[in-house]
């Protein structure tokens, strides 16, 4: 079966206006324009199949949500394939747009001035949804998202918050096959992130939705993608499971130690990266396959009071990712 | 054709209960549109007047009294208020802010929920300005339509002129796609139809150069010909070339922003969206 999301040497170079400050070369400008082609994403290859939750990660300006537009059709891209349900994404077919959405944590589309249930009819209008499914897929998102009191309040009076909940519901309404999410719990807090993490994995649940996301927030990637792509520089650097990550990236093992006296955990210090010590209590970088080893020297050399064994959060392995990337270039 | 009756119904709702949030602001613009053919007006009327209250232009149906400039500006509210179209101005700060963005992700082209806004402001708006529009008909007297089938061929003739007029400000609109900037070709555009469509003055009155110019652009069909032919100033052998005239600009605006709309659309950057 072919992937629902196939992507093909994407490549997408914005063209610049440029010039300096001041009044000189504003009017130099006007005779002389200067462009600089700026690379938003450089060649990204990479196949989602149907019912996939992968989380897309990069720093600000890597071309995450470049990539994400050109896969919903909003940008024509410089070079390159790809078919989102076997659809061109750029040439915009009715029936491909009727099969996505894309929710921007910056954006939205329901109207500011009415409420949300009055943009949720035009949609009902506009996907040509049924009546019946309309209703069931409402009273299912109501029920999720805890929508009932926001429905009759004119959107500009919701908090953001209630707006995001609002725009997920308007976004999933036609019941999408594809969802890219670009920043959904930007800004919200975190009672309200896990709510919408909770929602999402719920809908890629019940209707098979192939989830494409991106996310500032470690916690909503590890939530919900067990597949994750990383992406620097407009390139990919790395493309599996979230699991295998620090396997491949970071193969070490944190190992806190509750020592019984200062003096032992500055023994510690000799049987490791030490990462932090404060006291009696330090915290070793090991790696990954002399863990047990080293592990059980400590337990027999040292008067130990506690020990875990974790791998390196999440956090430092992308961070660790970017700064191989950085150090490559 | 159930679809488009759903669509623009639903989206007619919607508008019209956006117009009335802004109640006041509308009426402005609705005023805006009114204050334009009334100042032509009395200019026109106080030449007229100075004139001993004689007939100014050429003998015959290029000739207007005072009754008939009164006719021709107040036919031309009406008119001017159902051909309205500010498209360009939005377009391009929604291009600009990447507010398109949401609205070409739907499977509906954005023009459709601009023209209900469109249809909903001349509706919301009507109801405020009637009334005044009654009331200066009432005091100026102008001359009735001259003939019945005339003024029931202007009643197509407006519409036409509604939809060319809607289409190539849409147009204009798109170049926003390329410079994001378009007020200035806007302005550009709106005094050329003032001039052009018959605003500031009937055609027979301007010069012969312009009035040349008139007849060769689209501004004549999307103002003073359905006016015209309301009044049933157009000479019956000018009604059918009136039209074809039309029906030919209605579609040049078409494929003109067919055209653009293809191009721009690859140029859209969806900049902070």
């Amino acid at each position: 079966m072919e992937p629902q999301i196939l992507v093909e040497n994407l490549r997408k170079v914005y063209r610049v206006h440029e010039r300096e400050s001041g009044a000189k070369a504003s009017i130099t400008s006007l005779f002389h324009r200067k462009y600089r082609e700026v690379q938003a994403v450089e060649s990204v290859s990479f196949n989602i199949e149907a019912g996939e939750v992968v989380g897309f990660l990069g720093p600000n300006g890597a071309g995450k949500t470049t990539s994400l537009k050109m896969l919903a059709g909003l940008l024509h891209p410089t070079a390159g394939v790809a078919t989102v349900l076997g659809h061109t994404p750029w040439k915009r077919d009715p029936d491909f747009l009727r099969n996505i959405s894309l929710v921007m944590g910056n954006r939205n589309q329901l109207m500011w001035d009415i409420p949300a249930m009055d943009s949720f009819e035009v949609n009902r209008a506009i996907y040509d949804i049924p009546e019946a499914q309309f209703r069931e897929t409402l009273d299912e998102l109501i029920s999720l998202l805890e929508l009932e009191p926001l429905l009759k309040k004119p959107v500009r009076g919701l908090s953001l918050g209630e707006r995001m909940k609002c725009e997920l519901a308007a976004a999933l309404l036609h019941r999408p096959k594809v969802l890219f999410l670009d920043e959904p719990t930007l800004g919200v807090d975190v009672t309200m992130q896990g709510r919408i993490r909770h929602f999402v994995a719920e809908q890629n649940r019940r209707h098979g939705a192939t989830v494409l996301l991106t996310s500032h927030y470690m916690a909503d990637v590890t939530a919900l993608c067990k597949r994750i792509i990383v992406i620097h520089h407009g390139k990919i650097l790395y493309d599996g499971q979230l699991s295998s990550l620090s396997d491949r990236i970071a193969p070490y093992k944190s190992v806190m130690l509750d020592m019984e006296t200062d003096e032992a955990a500055i023994q510690a210090e000799a049987y490791g990266e030490v990462i932090e010590r404060k006291g009696a209590k330090i915290t070793l970088r090991i790696k990954r396959e002399k863990t047990s080893e080293v592990v059980a020297r400590l337990l027999s050399d040292l008067p130990v009071q506690d020990m875990t064994v974790e791998d390196p959060p999440i956090e430092d392995v992308i961070e660790q990712v970017f700064q191989q990337a950085k150090e490559a270039t | 054709m159930r679809y488009w009756v759903t669509v623009y119904r639903a989206n007619l709702k919607i508008a019209i209960a956006q117009m009335l949030q802004y109640r006041f602001g509308i009426l402005i613009w609705a005023v805006w549109g009114f204050v334009g053919p009334l100042i032509s007006l009395a200019v026109w009327t106080s030449a007229s007047v100075a004139r001993g209250g004689g007939s100014i232009g050429a003998a015959g149906s290029g000739s207007y009294s005072r009754a008939d400039f009164a006719a021709y500006f107040l036919t031309f509210m009406i008119v001017g208020h159902l051909t309205m179209s500010w498209d360009a101005f939005e377009f391009a700060f929604r291009v600009r802010d990447g507010n398109l963005s949401p609205k070409l992700l739907r499977p509906l082209h954005p023009i459709h929920s601009d023209v209900t806004f469109n249809i909903a402001f001349k509706l919301t708006t009507c109801v405020m300005i009637l009334p005044a529009w009654v009331l200066l008909f009432v005091v100026l007297h102008p001359t009735p339509p001259h003939s019945l089938f005339s003024f029931l061929c202007g009643i197509p003739a407006v519409v036409m002129a509604g939809l060319i007029r809607y289409i190539l400000q849409y147009s204009l609109a798109v170049i926003a796609f390329w410079t994001t900037r378009v007020e200035a070709i806007n302005q550009l555009y709106f005094t050329l139809d003032a001039f052009l469509a018959g605003r500031i003055a009937p055609l027979s009155l301007l010069p012969g150069w312009m009035g040349l110019m008139a007849m060769y652009l689209p501004f004549r069909s999307m103002g003073a010909f359905p006016v015209e032919l309301l009044l049933g100033r157009v000479p019956a052998e000018q009604i059918l070339p009136g039209f074809i005239m039309q029906i030919a600009w209605l579609g040049a605006a078409v494929c003109v922003f067919r055209i653009m709309w293809r191009a721009g659309i690859k140029q859209y950057s969806a900049v902070g969206a």
